[in-house]
């Protein structure tokens, strides 16, 4: 089937879609005969989803109409109003594809398309101003100086918008940059370019020749191109989620006997409240029930579910497992304690944006540039006076950096490219450049170095038969304790059994009854084996027993090739979880002295702060909220995640959990794109030096400058996509 | 000699329209979906008469 496995359904998990204010949020047009939606579908991923997204209507004729955005991964739904909108969520969730209500903007916001027609107009002048000047090129423009003017005119004419909208960013910029005195590359773009058009305009209106109106705006286009390649990231992904989006949109609140559902914004301080199983606590409570397991995993890091005695405060982001739970409001939703969390270390996350590689060279090159043209003027002088200006302008002219521009965006655009085909998704082009400077790793052990999906059970027989043990996962599928579900999943082999007399004792365990035999599933005590200890379940059929030992397992591969590729002296672990795997760490490589427990969501973030101090690079791979504050100092800050759509704390990167062996291969792609941009800007720097010695000798023409700028430029373009390209096969497919 | 006057501005009209054309494309969400359309195209067209 095509979409995903779905999850677990409950039967009312969507009734929050049929309260009119919540529905209000989603719905963008209602009338008597038609409901628009448009939903973000996450698991959509292929051409089959497409297909079957679109034909809805044949399993559902009250569906009227669905348009796929595969891009964005959204769909445009049109349906009757005789399909309640939480019956339309639970049949796509049914068939695969549930929708992510935490993504989803009600009202569909205009894009911006200033960008394309930039790109367009830049495009549209550099053809037609080439198209006319051909006769130029070939050196025909002084046997018909009518037609050329006319030509000249009409470049100019064409010329204006370039200057005017397509160009108007990079002045902008060299604007902004020159008044808060500093230099960056757009300010020797914005003198060349300048330069060129100045000249140019001297030229046409002294009707002395076409200009450079075509390298002008073949200029504005390749930049444009650059900048556009480099702005192409993953829509679909979100990487700057806030703890909204972590929550459930809307709990069942009790009122008396009944139920009833409500955003959580509605909910007030000392209401009754009703989650359960898997159900995200959505504020600080008091717990009502007798007893609750709350999973904090996410929070902080913590991995084994807690258990909560009625009285006791649970803390939003928890997860209950096992048995619903009632519990009393004790403070709203943004003022509980992890929301608290959360705002105080966003505030502390400095701006993770180097200072661009190329701008600093751009302040040199600005200094040297300045100089060769005032030397060769000063030159020309005194060898023939009247040549001296246009010998300055065409130094001007031939040295603007568009190659040394396209370096960087073309460098970096296919790095963040290769790299996202090998599972690592960065946010933007600037974290490519922060990864090539990663000199120590620091990673999150729940989570991370744990497969939080796969429990390895240590099974010991005390004379258990297979005939009772059958008997006892026929038992275990019945129990929504955690473990007992992990029990049963890996055994989904074992054969169905019908039981009688099942009872669950809450929090003990459960017993259930076959062919007149009783048999007992759940802790030491409940099975009057011993005392209980925690991570173990016991089976027990008259005297024969079995004993389960739950422990997390860890991505052992992924562990030993990061130690072996960064060395266990630069890997780092923190853990909210005491430090009882220390000796298994220890075996794996880790040096005692870089394993730190214990650790509250900010001590992890001061721990950084301090290896940052210190002059450490650091790069941090977590996964749960309470890897928010780390996440946003590292330098480069990975979240992990299993399942790419789903939630992950903001961060400048998601690593897809099944690529995490390969981190070693995707590092190294990204410090090889140094080693890239440095080779692109000597290539371009040198074509600037051999521009420049035909400039100071002033023999620039018009067909000069246009073979020479588009050639520079497509040598960078094409050497640093064939460079970045066999570096990625040589580290992935060998 | 004149008539590449002509052709000349005639070019320049084909070439703003073209432009004038893509910038309604780009404004109609064509550029949007890169993937989507090539795979729709393919889709078996619905029955409109029941085959006999």
């Amino acid at each position: 089937m095509a979409g995903t496995k779905p999850r677990k359904e409950r039967a009312d998990q969507f009734a929050f879609l049929d309260l009119p204010e919540i529905q209000e949020r989603y719905i963008q047009f209602k009338n008597e005969q038609q409901i628009k939606v448009t939903l973000s579908l996450p698991s959509i991923h292929c051409s089959s989803c497409i297909y079957l997204l679109e034909h809805l209507y044949k399993i559902e004729p009250r569906v009227l109409q669905i348009q796929v955005h595969f891009a964005r991964k959204e769909a445009a739904i049109t349906f009757s109003p005789d399909l309640p909108f939480s019956e339309l969520a639970a049949l796509l969730q049914y068939i695969g594809y549930e929708p992510d209500f935490s993504r989803v903007e009600g009202k569909t916001k205009q894009r911006k398309y200033t960008f394309l027609f930039q790109l367009g107009i830049a495009g549209f002048a550099f053809g037609s101003i080439m198209l006319w000047s051909t006769p130029e090129y070939f050196g025909l423009g002084q046997d018909n100086p009518n037609f050329r003017n006319f030509t000249s005119v009409l470049s100019f004419l064409v010329s204006i918008p370039v200057l005017l909208f397509s160009a108007k960013d990079y002045f902008i910029s060299a604007f902004k940059a020159l008044r808060s005195k500093v230099i960056n590359l757009d300010v020797p773009i914005t003198i060349g370019i300048i330069a060129l058009y100045f000249q140019s305009l001297i030229q046409i209106f002294s009707w002395q020749g076409a200009g450079y109106m075509d390298s002008f705006s073949g200029f504005i286009f390749f930049l444009l191109i650059g900048k556009w390649f480099q702005s192409i990231t993953y829509s679909s992904l979100a990487f700057d989620r806030d703890y909204t989006s972590f929550f459930p949109v809307a709990v069942q609140r009790l009122e008396g006997q009944t139920k009833k559902i409500v955003s959580i914004e509605q909910l007030a301080v000392g209401e009754t409240i009703l989650i359960r199983n898997e159900e995200i606590i959505p504020c600080d409570s008091y717990l009502l029930s007798d007893e609750a397991y709350v999973d904090y995993s996410f929070v902080t890091g913590e991995s084994e579910p807690t258990r909560i005695l009625k009285g006791e405060l649970v803390y939003a982001g928890g997860q209950i497992q096992g048995l619903a739970a009632q519990l009393e409001v004790k403070a709203l939703t943004n003022r509980s304690h992890l929301t608290q969390l959360w705002n105080e270390t966003k505030n502390k996350i400095p701006s993770n944006q180097l200072i661009r590689y190329q701008d600093r060279i751009a302040n040199y090159f600005l200094i040297v540039l300045l100089l060769i043209a005032l030397g060769s003027g000063l030159a020309w002088y005194f060898i023939q006076a009247a040549l001296m200006f246009k010998v300055i302008v065409a130094v001007l002219i031939v040295a603007c950096p568009c190659a040394l521009a396209l370096s960087a965006p073309f460098t970096l655009g296919n790095t963040l490219r290769a790299l996202g085909k090998s599972g690592l998704y960065l946010k933007n082009v600037t974290v490519v450049e922060a990864l090539t400077g990663i000199d120590t790793i620091v990673l999150d052990k729940t989570g991370t170095l744990t497969d939080p999906n796969s429990y390895q059970i240590d099974m010991h027989y005390n004379g258990l038969d297979e005939a009772s043990f059958a008997v006892l996962v026929n038992l275990a599928r019945h129990s929504t304790h955690p473990f007992s579900r992990v029990f049963a999943a890996q055994n989904e082999a074992v054969a169905h059994i019908d039981l009688t007399g099942i009872k669950e004792i809450k929090g003990e365990g459960l017993t259930g009854v076959y062919l007149g035999e009783t048999y007992f599933l759940g802790s030491a005590k409940f099975t009057e084996i011993g005392e209980n200890k925690g991570n173990e379940l016991y089976l027990k059929h008259g005297d024969k027993k079995a004993h389960l030992l739950f422990k997390s397992s860890w991505r052992t591969t992924a562990i030993q090739r990061i130690l072996k590729q960064f060395q266990a002296k630069n890997c780092y672990v923190l853990s909210g979880d005491q430090n009882l795997d220390a000796p298994k760490l220890i075996e794996m490589g880790f040096k005692n002295e870089n394993l730190h427990f214990n650790m509250k969501p900010n001590d992890k973030a001061k721990l950084i702060k301090t290896w940052q101090q210190q002059g450490k690079k650091v790069l941090f791979i977590g996964d749960g909220l309470n890897d928010v504050g780390a996440l946003g100092l590292a330098e480069v800050g990975i979240a992990l995640s299993e399942d790419m759509f789903r939630f992950t704390p903001s961060s400048d990167a998601i690593l897809d959990a099944k690529y995490l062996d390969k981190l070693p291969e995707l590092v190294r792609l990204g410090r090889y794109a140094k080693r890239v941009l440095q080779i692109c800007l000597a290539f371009s720097l040198s074509y600037n030096v051999f521009g420049l010695s035909i400039a100071i000798s002033g023999q620039l023409t018009p067909l000069f400058a246009a073979i020479f700028m588009p050639v520079s430029s497509i040598t960078i373009v094409v050497l640093s996509t064939a460079l970045v390209r066999l570096k990625y096969r040589n580290l992935f497919k060998s | 000699m004149g008539i590449v006057y002509l052709m000349l501005t005639i070019s320049l009209v084909i070439a703003a329209c073209f432009l004038g054309f893509f910038f309604w494309a780009t404004k109609n969400g064509q550029f949007d979906d890169d993937y989507g359309p090539s795979v729709r195209i393919l889709f078996e067209d619905e029955p409109t008469t029941k085959d006999v």
